[in-house]
């Protein structure tokens, strides 16, 4: 019987290894693609037979990317864009997820729902508005203007994730420290502060790839160059230029650089926080 | 950190060194402290969603084309009369659903099938968790220029690869085959979006107690058995949330289907969340676009309701 048992595990690692390995290639090999695409000289790339190795590494698409599509302006314009959503979603959520974690009060459930049905409204129907609103305001094609725009669906995940942080931090914590003498800031500031770090962190991560990544919105309410965001940026470069495919796949590349390293810095807490995120939500 | 540092740490009441934070902490005792906190978010969220929503839903019952500004003003439901003999309309809903229902479906199987794999934890499995996170990251941008490369009907690798393997007599045009279009993307939606499924459902069967496993083999059940009567059951409030908003997600967002096949060859892709982005930025018409998405919310809401709703029957 143990032999059977052996071997029935055997046959599952196998399997989980065979599943494993079939995924992450799945899930690598367009990025591995793209990346050998944008080693090659355009005139491989675009011959009849398929080049796997290229035969000929070049950097040239990487300095043409820079030199033609004003990325520095575009990267600078998404950096900002992205810092202003993080700063005003993290700020005015989370004070309002820890009020609907601790207090019970008028109209609270309906608030919550309320959160998670603004999630639903077709992005269609947002922008127009916002493009009249923003226009109305003088801030239309403005770095602020389309911070504004992402907190509309950033929001929600904002205060639905750092409520399910709060959730789980005892509230005996709190009352212990007020009991010592600590008003209600008091005990936020010193007990509950410190504690929600880690989720503090994982939602501003989330947060920050949504707007980093963010594509409809930013083409929508940005004319110019000096709002436009590297999404965006790229794909009017697609259109004005008729690309070639080895500067488009650097631009693919480069895109990808600055979130991997903001990913790897914070993969842990950010897994963690989505989690505790879903599984409250 | 442990209960004794939460002994020591508060001392004497509001700090008087900083005569606002003595103020905001007499406030945080006052009974208004829980509408102090939320108030900002909902001044925001009444000024950035509940108005544009609004003015949304209105616009849908009126004419308003940029390019014919004398025409414009209230016109009632006649822009819900015109979706019900609009064939464009009508295409799009019946693509909508292929998509919705082809896309959850894919991407949720797969998401599955490799965060079981991952949960088992052999070697090696935590490389294979970060780079399955990869697509994920990507912006939908760059990730939509990647598989349109790869699929090009000249130069794309997959056709390459799919010829020597012997799948394929000669290279095909993916996306302008009205057969493979839908199929095509569907493939690119799966790469973008198994991995949310991937993680969500990983860390939902991480907190699944190991002694609920050990005591079903002791009572002789087999893996199947184990996976249907404890893994699944105990997923069920993360898979209903996570296929809730993946529902919405594919409903309402058309920048990959912008990016591959902006509805074509035909109408064969065309989606509501395309349709209605582009009457509204091609062809201007901003009312008959509204009426679009507000049927699309009608839709996303009581789908929300009725799935919920059946799944909490079965439950109990």
């Amino acid at each position: 019987m143990f032999s059977n048992l052996r071997r029935t595990k055997l046959l599952f690692d196998l399997l989980t290894a065979a599943i494993l390995i079939a995924v992450t290639l799945f899930a690598i090999f367009p990025l591995v693609w793209t990346f050998l695409t944008s080693l090659k000289v355009e005139a491989d790339i675009v011959t009849s037979t398929m080049q796997y190795i290229p035969e000929r590494v070049t950097f040239d698409n990487y300095v043409a990317l820079w030199q033609r599509s004003g990325f520095p302006q575009l990267v600078t314009n998404s950096l900002i864009v992205t810092t202003l959503t993080m700063t005003i979603c993290m700020s005015i959520g989370s004070l309002a997820a820890y009020s609907l974690s601790r207090f019970r009060f008028f109209f609270r459930d309906q608030m919550l729902l309320l959160y998670l049905v603004v999630r639903m409204f077709p992005a269609v129907l947002m922008i127009i508005p916002l493009f009249i609103i923003l226009r109305n305001l003088g801030m239309l094609d403005s770095r602020f203007g389309l911070a504004l725009a992402y907190t509309t669906f950033l929001m929600p995940i904002c205060v639905w994730m750092m409520k399910g942080f709060f959730d789980a931090i005892p509230v005996d914590l709190e009352e212990a420290a007020r009991i010592d003498g600590c008003t209600r800031l008091g005990a936020l500031n010193r007990i509950v502060l410190p504690l929600v770090r880690s989720g503090l962190v994982a939602t501003s991560v989330f947060i920050g790839i949504a707007s980093w990544n963010e594509f409809l919105f930013a083409l929508m309410l940005t004319t110019s160059q000096g709002s436009r965001t590297w999404p965006v940026g790229l794909q009017l470069m697609v259109g004005e230029f008729q690309l070639p495919w080895g500067t488009l796949s650097a631009g693919g590349i480069i895109s990808i650089v600055p979130i991997i390293i903001f990913f790897s810095i914070v993969q842990r807490s950010l897994i963690r926080g989505i989690t505790a995120g879903a599984i409250k939500g | 950190m442990t209960s004794s540092d939460v002994l020591e740490a508060p001392t004497g009441r509001a700090d008087p060194a900083f005569p606002l934070f003595s103020l905001l902490g007499r406030l945080s005792e006052s009974r208004g402290w829980a509408y102090f906190l939320i108030i900002p978010s909902l001044i925001l969220i009444m000024v950035v969603v509940i108005y544009p929503v609004i003015s949304g839903i209105l616009m849908s019952f009126q004419e308003l084309r940029l390019t014919r500004p004398g025409s414009n003003g209230y016109i009632g439901f006649e822009h819900y009369i015109d979706l019900v003999s609009d064939r464009i309309f009508l295409r799009a809903l019946q693509n909508t659903v292929v998509w919705v229902i082809g896309g959850v479906t894919s991407q949720f199987l797969l998401g599955l099938i490799t965060a079981l794999a991952l949960n088992r934890g052999i070697f090696g499995s935590r490389l294979a968790r970060i780079v399955v996170l990869l697509p994920w990251i990507l912006p939908t941008v760059a990730a939509g220029h990647m598989w349109a490369l790869m699929l090009d009907p000249r130069l794309g690798v997959i056709n390459d690869i799919l010829v020597r393997l012997g799948f394929l007599d000669s290279y095909r045009a993916w996306f302008a085959d009205p057969s493979t279009a839908m199929p095509a993307v569907l493939v690119v939606a799966l790469w973008q979006g198994f991995p949310f499924f991937t993680l969500m459902l990983l860390a939902g069967m991480q907190g699944i107690p190991d002694d609920l496993y050990e005591a079903a083999s002791v009572d002789g059940a087999n893996p199947l058995q184990e996976f249907i009567h404890i893994t699944l059951p105990l997923l069920r409030p993360i898979i209903v949330s996570t296929v809730v908003l993946r529902v919405i997600g594919l409903v309402n967002a058309p920048d990959l289907l912008i990016i591959l096949t902006n509805g074509g060859p035909g109408d064969a892709t065309q989606m509501l969340s395309l349709y209605a982005f582009n009457k509204a930025y091609a062809s201007f018409d901003f009312g008959y676009a509204g009426a679009i998405s507000v049927v699309m919310f009608i839709i996303l809401m009581v789908f929300t309701i009725v799935y919920v709703r059946a799944l909490r029957a079965t439950q109990e």
